[in-house]
C-alpha cells in the first residue's frame, strides 16, 4: 500500500540509472527529499519516482538559477503585502499578511476528474438530505438519520423548518476540506456547508503565483479559475425572481478574519460588499440603505453565520443581522446562499450515515470515502469507541469544541492523564450523543520550499463546488492550506500554517478565460449600481483624513522649517511659530505640556500615537476608514496608504528628517489624490471622496486665513499662510510687493480661480451636491445644497477689503455646518446612526 | 376551571422610538390540558403591519410593524383559558430516569414535542459540570424520573433565594447558580441546565400563575407577573409533565401555558428591536382571575 521509504528510493534511482532516460531534474530534487515513512506524498508517487506531473513543474523550475528563484519568491510576497492581502486569526486585533508557500500543490487532470465527481456526488447528496430535514423528515421518521445526530447542531434552525428556500435550494455553494489518506485516495474530513471561506484567497493564490511563475504558468497547461467563478456568479444571478437582481456578500465587517475575502470576492464577481447594519427589511423584501434612499436586494451570498442573521428569529444578542430576514426568506422575497440552517451538516456526527443515505437518496455508493467516524450517541458505537479509546480521536459531535474539554482540536485519550481518562469515558457514557470517535489518519505531504531546498510537510485541500442550473461545477484548483505539525487535520489559518495555490494540470492547452462575458446581450451602463450609505459615509471620511492630515503636514513641515531658518529666533518668527504650536494644539496634533519644548514638537505632531490629531493617527484613521472599502478602492491607492502608514513607523529624529519625511508624505498624498482624480469612475462613489477632501480643505483653509491672515498679521504670518495654502508662486507673479493683508485674503479665502481657495472648494461641493441623487419628493431644496448654495454665494459677493477675524470666524462656523449637513442628509444609516435596540425583555 | 387573563406590556421610551418591528406570542396553548377560548391583542400606537403565524413550537406569533413615531406602546392582551389537567403524584409509578434518557435519545422525530430538542444546550442553557452534579443528588441509580424531578425541584425552591432585584434578562445562569438567587425563570433555566446535563429532556414554559389563591392557600410566587417553569419528558407513558421550581409544584390547575421551547428566547412573550431611544422603562401587569 504505501510507497518504499526516502531511503529505498535513492538507493533505487542511483542503482539503476543507465534503465532510464537521463536523469530528470526532478529526480535531483528527490534526492534530498526525506518523505515520512508510511506516507503517500504528492511529490513522489506510490512507486517512488516522482509522479509526472511534478517532472514538468521540476524541470522548468530547476533551471532557474537560484537568485531568480528568490527573486520571483520575493515579488510575491511583496505582491500579496502591497496587494493587502490578509487574515485575521481569532483574537487578532491586526490583520496580518498571508503566508503563501512558494510552490504550488500539482494535481494531475485524470485524478482530479475523479476527485470532482465524487464531491459533486456529496454536494448533491447533502443538498438532499437537507431539503429532507427541513422538509418532509422522511430520513429522521424512517430512523435513517437518527434525530440526535440532527438536533444536537446548533445550526439545525426551527425557524426553518417547513420553508422551501428562496431560489430552490439549500446549498448554492459547498465546499469539502479533504486529505490524501494512508492508501493514497482522497479521503473527506469535513463538510462545509454553512458559508465556507477560501475561495477569494484562492484566487488571490491564483493571481499571485501565476505573476511570480508566468512562463511555467503558462506551460503547464493549468486549469483556469475563472470559469467556475463565472458559473458561480450567473448561478446566484439566476436564482433570484427577475432579471439584472441585485447581489450583495453579506460580512460581519471588517473584524471578521476573512474580511479581506469578502471584498476579494465583492469586488470580482461585482456584487455589492454589505454588513447588516447596511440592510433594511420592509415589506416582503430586504433592502439596502444607499445615497439614493432604499434598493432592493435579491440574493445574499452569506458570509454571516446563521445564527447571527436576525436578532428576532435566531440569536437575539447579534448585532450583525437584520431584524426580520427570516421573515421575508420564508415570504420568498430573498435568496441566501447559502440557506439558515445549511451548516447542520457540518456536524461530524452525521458522517457515519452518509454512506447508507447516500445508497438510499441517490440509489448509489458514496464515490469518495471520509475519514471513519463513530458517533457515541449509538450504543454499538459508542461500545466500540469506549474499548478502545486510545486509538480514536474523539472529537465533540456538533461543533469545533469537545464539550467538557478546553481544547479546540480533538482530544487524544492515549494523551490523557489517568483521572482526565476516565472523565472522559464519563462523559461519553453519559451523554454520548455529544461526541464521535474518528480514526487517527496521517495524511500526505507535499513540497513547500524551504532554505533553498524541497521539504515536505502535511496539507488539507478545500475544494469547492458551486450549484448551477446544469448540475454542480466544482472549481478546478482549490485552498491548500499547509501544515508546520504533522498532524494536517488541525491546519488552520490560525496556526503557523501556510496557504498554497493549486493548479490541476491538464495534458492538453487549456483555454484562457477570464471574467470577461462572451456574448453581446449585456446591457450597457456607466455606473456600476447603487452606493451603499455605509460606503459613502467611509469615502467621504477617507476624504477628510488624507486632506486633513495633508494640512497638518503642511503645519509640520512650516514648524519644522522655522527651527531651520538661518534668522531664527528674531520675535516676530517666535511669534509665527507659536501661532503655527497653538494650531497644532487645538488639532489635537500635540499635548499642551510640550508646547514649549521646541523641536520635539514637529516630531510629535509628525509621529505621536496617543495624539488623535498627529499624522500618523489620522493616517491610521484613513488606513481603518480604507480597510472597510477594500472592494471599491484599487490595489495602487491601496498601496499608497499602506505605505504611508509604514514610512511613519520608522525613527525620525531631527528637524531634517522630519522636513523630509513630511515632504515625501505629501508627495504620497498628491500621489493618491491624483490616482482618483485620473482612475477613480466618476460614479456616487467618487463624488463622496472628492466631496471629503473639498468640505476639509474649505475648513483647513478658513482656519489658516484665521490664524495666519489675522487682522493684525505680521509679514511672516502671511509668508507662512502663502506657503501652507501653496500660493507662493501665484501670489508673486501677481504682486511685486511683499505680503500684503486684502491681496492674500482676497486668493485663500474668495479667489474662483484658486484651486486651492475656500470659494473654489464650495463651488466643486455645490457641482457634487447637484449630482447626487434627490431623496425627497416633495420639490424643497434640501439642506446640504441650501446651505452649499447660500455660502458660495455670499463668497462670490464678498470684498477682501471686509473680510475680518470675526467674517472668517463666521465662515468656518459654516462650512463645519455644511459638512455635517451632508453627513446628516446622506449617511442617516450610517456606523454613526442610532443602531436598533433591542426590547427589554422580563427578568 | 375557567380563567380571563389580562396581560398589559407598555414600554416608556426616553425619546421618540420612529420604528419598531415586535414579535408577540401573547396567545395561550391550545392542549396539554388546557383549551384556549378567546384571545384578542389590542396594540397602541396601531401598527403597519400585523401577521400572525404558528412558530416550530407551535406558538401563535405575531409580526408587528410599528413606523409612526411614538415615545409609548402599550400592548393589551386578553385571553380565556378552561383548564382540566390532573397532574401525577410525586410517588406515581414511572420509568426510571436511565430508561427515560436511553429512550429520549433513541427518539425518530424532530418535531416540537419530540424529547430529543430538548437533550441540548440552547442559548440560554449551556451545559455545565457543576450543575449537572447538583442535579445528580436527585437521581441516584434507578430512581424514578417524576420523584428524581419533584426532588431537584425541592431542593431548588428551598436552596435558592427568589429576588427580583438579583437578575436581569441577560444574567448568565453560572452566576445564577454559584449565587443562588434569582426569579422563576432563572429557576426554571437552572433545574433544565440540570436535567438536560444528565441527558434528561428538560423544556422551559412561559405562562400565567392564578392571582387569588384558593380559600386557605397562600399566594404563589410570580404570580403577578407572566412565570416560567420547566417541562419534563417523563418517557413514553407520561409524556409531558409541568414542574415549577419557583413554588414547589407539579404543574396542575394553577398554571396556565403560553407556549413551550428550548428556554426563554424561544417563547418570551414580547421581543423586538426599536429604533429611536436608547433607554426605556418596561411595565408588566398580569392579572389572572377564576371565572369558574
Amino acid at each position: 500500500m504505501d510507497g518504499p521509504s526516502g531511503q529505498d528510493q535513492r538507493a533505487s534511482a542511483a542503482g539503476r540509472p543507465a534503465a532510464r532516460p537521463p536523469l530528470r531534474r526532478a529526480a535531483h530534487w528527490a534526492r534530498d527529499y526525506a518523505r515520512l515513512p508510511g506516507i503517500p506524498d504528492e511529490f513522489i508517487g506510490a512507486d517512488g519516482e516522482p509522479r509526472p506531473v511534478w517532472n514538468r513543474f521540476a524541470d522548468t523550475f530547476a533551471a532557474l538559477a537560484p537568485t531568480d528563484i528568490d527573486r520571483r519568491f520575493a515579488s510575491a510576497d511583496r505582491h500579496l503585502r502591497e496587494a493587502g492581502v490578509t487574515y485575521r486569526s481569532p483574537g487578532d486585533n491586526a490583520e496580518r499578511s498571508w503566508p503563501l508557500s512558494h510552490l504550488p500543490l500539482l494535481i494531475d487532470e485524470t485524478e482530479w476528474t475523479q476527485l470532482s465527481q465524487g464531491i459533486v456526488q456529496r454536494a448533491e447528496l447533502l443538498e438532499r438530505v437537507l431539503q429532507d430535514i427541513y422538509g418532509a423528515g422522511r430520513l429522521v421518521a424512517s430512523g435513517a438519520l437518527p434525530a440526535a445526530a440532527v438536533a444536537g447542531s446548533s445550526e439545525y434552525l426551527r425557524p426553518v423548518c417547513g420553508v422551501k428556500p428562496p431560489g430552490g435550494r439549500f446549498l448554492s455553494i459547498y465546499a469539502a476540506d479533504i486529505g490524501r489518506g494512508p492508501d493514497g485516495r482522497w479521503w473527506v474530513l469535513s463538510d462545509r456547508t454553512q458559508a465556507p471561506s477560501g475561495m477569494g484567497y484562492a484566487l488571490e493564490n491564483r493571481l499571485v503565483q501565476s505573476r511570480a511563475f508566468s512562463s511555467i504558468y503558462k506551460s503547464m497547461n493549468v486549469e483556469r479559475l475563472a470559469p467556475f467563478f463565472e458559473a458561480f456568479r450567473d448561478a446566484l444571478r439566476a436564482s433570484a425572481d427577475r432579471d439584472e437582481p441585485r447581489i450583495g456578500v453579506l460580512t460581519p465587517g471588517t473584524f471578521s478574519e476573512t474580511y479581506f475575502e469578502h471584498a476579494t470576492l465583492a469586488r470580482y464577481l461585482g456584487f455589492l460588499l454589505v454588513e447588516g447594519d447596511d440592510l433594511a427589511v420592509s415589506g416582503d423584501r430586504v433592502h439596502i440603505r444607499t445615497v439614493a434612499g432604499l434598493k432592493r436586494v435579491d440574493v445574499l451570498l452569506r458570509r454571516l453565520d446563521s445564527n447571527s442573521l436576525d436578532p428576532l428569529e435566531l440569536d437575539a444578542a447579534s448585532r450583525l443581522g437584520v431584524a426580520g430576514l427570516m421573515d421575508v426568506v420564508r415570504k420568498g422575497g430573498v435568496v441566501l446562499a447559502n440557506m439558515p440552517g445549511s451548516g447542520v451538516l457540518e456536524a461530524r456526527a452525521l458522517l457515519g450515515f452518509l454512506p447508507s443515505l447516500c445508497r438510499r437518496v441517490l440509489g448509489e455508493d458514496l464515490k469518495i470515502p471520509h475519514i471513519a467516524t463513530w458517533w457515541c450517541g449509538q450504543k454499538s458505537a459508542r461500545d466500540e469507541v469506549l474499548s478502545r479509546l486510545d486509538e480514536f480521536a474523539i472529537e465533540g459531535a456538533y461543533g469545533r469544541a469537545v464539550p467538557g474539554f478546553a481544547a479546540s482540536g480533538p482530544v487524544l485519550a492515549s494523551e490523557l492523564s489517568a483521572p482526565e481518562r476516565e472523565r472522559l469515558r464519563a462523559a461519553i457514557s453519559q451523554r454520548g450523543i455529544d461526541y464521535v470517535g474518528q480514526e487517527v489518519v496521517r495524511l500526505s505531504t507535499t513540497p513547500v520550499w524551504e532554505d533553498g531546498k524541497i521539504a515536505p510537510r502535511p496539507f488539507v485541500l478545500r475544494v469547492f463546488a458551486a450549484a448551477t442550473p446544469d448540475g454542480w461545477t466544482v472549481m478546478p484548483g482549490g485552498f491548500c492550506r499547509i501544515a508546520d505539525k504533522l498532524d494536517a487535520r488541525a491546519v488552520s489559518m490560525g496556526d503557523g500554517a501556510r496557504a498554497a495555490d493549486v493548479w490541476v494540470v491538464a495534458d492538453k492547452a487549456v483555454a484562457a478565460r477570464t471574467l470577461l462575458p462572451g456574448s453581446d446581450n449585456v446591457r450597457i451602463r456607466r455606473i456600476a449600481g447603487v452606493l451603499p450609505s455605509r460606503a459613502a459615509d467611509n469615502l467621504f471620511w477617507l476624504g477628510r483624513y488624507l486632506e486633513r492630515a495633508e494640512a497638518t503636514l503642511r503645519l509640520i513641515r512650516a514648524l519644522a522649517a522655522q527651527h531651520r531658518d538661518p534668522g531664527k529666533g528674531s520675535p516676530a518668527q517666535l511669534n509665527t511659530a507659536e501661532r503655527i504650536q497653538r494650531l497644532l494644539l487645538a488639532w489635537g496634533a500635540i499635548a499642551q505640556t510640550s508646547r514649549t519644548q521646541g523641536a520635539r514638537v514637529a516630531d510629535e505632531a509628525l509621529q505621536a500615537e496617543d495624539q488623535f490629531g498627529s499624522a500618523l493617527s489620522l493616517l491610521k484613521s484613513a488606513q481603518r476608514t480604507a480597510i472597510s472599502l477594500r472592494e471599491r478602492l484599487s490595489p495602487d491607492a491601496w498601496q499608497v496608504i499602506t505605505e504611508m502608514s509604514n514610512q511613519l513607523a520608522q525613527d525620525i529624529d531631527d528637524d531634517d528628517a522630519v522636513v523630509s519625511t513630511a515632504e515625501l508624505l505629501l508627495e504620497k498624498l498628491a500621489s493618491l489624490a491624483g490616482l482618483a482624480q485620473e482612475n477613480m469612475n466618476r460614479a456616487a462613489g467618487w463624488r463622496f471622496l472628492d466631496m471629503g477632501r473639498r468640505a476639509e480643505r474649505a475648513i483647513n483653509t478658513a482656519r489658516f486665513a484665521r490664524q495666519f491672515g489675522y487682522d493684525e498679521a505680521t509679514p511672516e504670518d502671511l509668508d507662512v499662510l502663502l506657503t501652507l495654502v501653496d500660493c507662493q508662486i501665484t501670489y508673486r507673479s501677481r504682486y511685486l510687493i511683499g505680503p500684503s493683508l486684502a491681496p492674500i485674503r482676497d486668493l485663500v479665502v474668495l479667489d474662483l480661480y484658486n484651486p486651492r481657495s475656500v470659494a473654489f472648494q464650495i463651488e466643486v461641493l455645490n457641482e457634487h451636491i447637484a449630482g447626487l441623487p434627490v431623496l425627497k419628493e416633495n420639490g424643497l431644496i434640501e439642506r446640504p445644497q441650501r446651505l452649499a448654495i447660500s455660502l458660495g454665494a455670499r463668497l462670490t459677493a464678498a470684498e477682501a477689503a471686509h473680510l475680518d477675524g470675526r467674517t472668517l470666524f463666521a465662515l468656518e462656523q459654516d462650512l463645519l455646518n455644511l459638512a455635517e449637513a451632508i453627513g446628516q442628509h446622506y449617511f442617516p444609516h450610517g456606523p454613526n446612526a442610532t443602531r436598533p435596540e433591542k426590547l427589554t425583555g422580563l427578568a | 376551571m375557567i380563567y380571563d387573563i389580562r396581560h398589559v406590556t407598555t414600554y416608556e421610551y426616553e425619546s421618540a422610538v420612529s420604528f419598531a418591528r415586535c414579535s408577540l406570542r401573547l396567545e395561550p396553548l391550545s392542549g396539554d390540558g388546557q383549551e384556549l377560548i378567546s384571545h384578542s391583542v389590542d396594540i397602541r400606537p396601531r401598527p403597519s403591519e400585523r401577521t400572525a403565524r404558528r412558530d416550530f413550537f407551535g406558538t401563535l406569533t405575531e409580526s408587528v410593524v410599528i413606523d409612526t413615531q411614538h415615545r409609548h406602546l402599550r400592548i393589551d392582551s386578553r385571553s380565556r383559558v378552561k383548564l382540566m389537567r390532573t397532574p401525577p403524584e410525586r410517588d406515581a409509578p414511572c420509568a426510571s430516569w436511565e430508561s427515560v434518557r436511553d429512550d429520549a435519545f433513541e427518539a425518530t422525530s424532530l418535531g416540537p414535542s419530540s424529547p430529543i430538542g430538548y437533550v441540548f444546550a440552547s442559548a440560554l442553557v449551556p451545559v455545565l459540570q457543576p450543575v449537572t452534579d447538583y442535579a445528580a443528588a436527585s437521581f441516584k441509580a434507578e430512581t424514578g424520573i417524576v420523584a428524581g424531578a419533584a426532588d431537584l425541584m425541592r431542593r431548588i425552591r428551598n436552596e435558592f433565594k427568589y429576588d427580583p432585584k438579583a437578575t436581569v434578562i441577560s444574567t448568565p445562569l453560572r452566576e445564577v447558580f454559584d449565587n443562588r438567587h434569582g426569579v422563576c425563570q432563572d429557576f426554571a433555566h437552572v433545574m433544565i441546565a440540570g436535567l438536560r446535563g444528565l441527558g434528561l429532556p428538560a423544556a422551559y414554559v412561559s405562562g400565567y400563575l392564578r392571582t387569588i389563591p384558593p380559600e386557605g392557600e397562600k399566594q404563589l410566587q410570580g404570580a403577578d407577573a407572566t412565570h416560567a417553569w420547566v417541562s419534563l419528558w417523563c418517557g413514553e407513558a407520561l409524556g409531558w409533565i409541568g414542574f415549577d421550581p419557583t413554588n414547589d409544584l407539579v404543574v396542575g390547575n394553577d398554571h396556565i401555558i403560553l407556549g413551550m421551547g428550548r428556554d426563554f428566547s424561544d417563547v418570551s412573550p414580547v421581543d423586538g428591536i426599536i429604533v429611536g431611544s436608547p433607554k426605556q422603562k418596561l411595565g408588566v401587569a398580569v392579572d389572572v382571575v377564576l371565572v369558574e
